[in-house]
């Protein structure tokens, strides 16, 4: 938080200015940044596992860790319900062995979406924000399975096929990221584990 | 709404325990040669005591595997080995970010974990993964009777979370139960909060299967 013209201790307690001595005198504009970005109540936090999917209309944030994986978040803003789903793999065909939907982003994505409409009971229109897909090891594209880029590409083109729009991304790369989804403001919050933050 | 399903996981820790694909037994005696050489050796190298845990073997749905650890955002150095020849396997030495930082200190005989550079703490991790899963290889590749060659190691620090999961996706491809080997250490009598975990390729699982049946008929 940024304050000009006030020194604000980290207390909250305000130290007055100096009184103006003359009239052309400028007062340097004193810039404190408070370090403390949680100005405000925490929300709770739900977590969201691997291969989950959880929606929700409560003033929450829905979380997650992502290397591979990738989290798509869709949000209904005009009823302030969401939900994300963390995906594995991009196609239901790769793993059918056991029905799980949130397992892949073809079926994920309507699943989500289906439980979005559920909740608020319109159809309404839905926005999509997706991070993740990373390589983590360099190498391992080696034997074949930059499962990262497959995992991008299907999200994309199933969010496509059932018309969502995707409003923002933060994908690929070969680090980590820890997904913090607020429900209240359909803001999300990518933090990396070198303590990097980037907003959606 | 929620699509999660119990945490389930068939965990033998020390014991043996059929079923009817498998000897685990016979593998957890093996996993358990293993890690001692595996001990032996990193103590050599450390010039300090170290043990091992029991080891367990976790026959686990993959996609289950973060909430057994419940080490979501914990930062982590990770090592990673694979055998890319007939007989595949992921194999994974993590260490708690600190603790590998430490330990490479240790391996550089240097007093501090601020003297290191990252050039030093990486090389010294490398070499530590080379000396302990080099000896699990050669106990699993004297049983199997088969030459297990692995990759260069390569490191990666992130969160414990990010850095499992390129590995459980692979094993849920291929299986609805991912079978880990695990084993942690400990340095003077305190966890080391380190884990070994071998994602084995179903050729490799079928090869110790199969000698592990042949050992019981013997």
């Amino acid at each position: 938080m940024l304050y000009l013209g006030v020194s604000r201790n980290f207390s909250g307690a305000c130290t007055p200015l100096p009184k103006r001595v003359g009239a052309y005198q400028q007062l340097e504009p004193q810039i404190v940044i408070d370090t403390n970005t949680n100005t405000h109540p925490r929300l709770e936090e739900v977590r969201v596992d691997m291969a989950g999917m959880k929606v929700d209309s409560r003033p929450v944030e829905l979380l997650t860790n992502v290397g591979s994986c990738v989290g798509i978040c869709l949000y209904d803003s005009a009823h302030k319900c969401g939900g994300l789903a963390h995906i594995m793999l991009p196609h239901s065909s790769l793993g059918p062995l056991e029905p799980l939907p949130s397992k892949y982003a073809d079926t994920a994505i309507p699943a989500l979406a289906a439980g979005i409409r559920g909740m608020t009971g319109v159809e309404a229109k839905l926005s999509a924000k997706i991070a993740g897909g990373a390589n983590m090891f360099a190498n391992t594209t080696a034997n074949g399975l930059d499962i990262g880029q497959k995992n991008i590409k299907a999200v994309r083109e199933t969010l496509a096929l059932h018309k969502i729009k995707l409003v923002a991304e933060d994908v690929g790369g070969s680090h980590g990221r820890r997904i913090s989804f607020n429900l209240t403001s359909g803001v999300i919050t990518i933090r990396l584990h070198n303590g990097e933050t980037r907003i959606l | 709404m929620s699509s999660q399903t119990d945490l389930k996981a068939t965990t033998t820790t020390g014991q043996i325990t059929e079923n009817d694909d498998i000897n685990l037994g016979i593998l957890l005696e093996l996993g358990s040669i293993g890690a001692g050489h595996a001990a032996t050796s990193l103590s050599d190298v450390l010039q300090e005591p170290i043990s091992i845990e029991v080891p367990k073997i976790h026959n686990v749905k993959p996609y289950l595997i973060p909430q057994f650890y419940n080490l979501h955002d914990i930062k982590t150095t990770a090592i990673l080995l694979q055998l890319n020849d007939k007989y595949g396997c992921d194999i994974l030495l993590t260490f708690e970010y600190t603790e590998a930082r430490k330990i490479a200190a240790m391996m550089n005989m240097v007093s501090s974990i601020d003297e290191l550079d990252q050039t030093m703490e990486t090389s010294a991790l490398q070499e530590l993964a080379n000396i302990l899963i080099g000896s699990f290889l050669t106990s699993i590749s004297d049983f199997a009777g088969v030459g297990l060659m692995p990759t260069t190691p390569q490191t990666v620090t992130d969160t414990f979370d990010a850095i499992i999961d390129n590995f459980l996706i692979k094993q849920s491809m291929v299986s609805d139960n991912a079978l880990i080997f695990e084993t942690r250490f400990k340095r003077n009598g305190e966890d080391a909060k380190s884990i070994l975990m071998l994602f084995p390729t179903q050729e490799l699982k079928d090869l110790l299967v199969e000698k592990s049946k042949a050992m019981a008929q013997v």
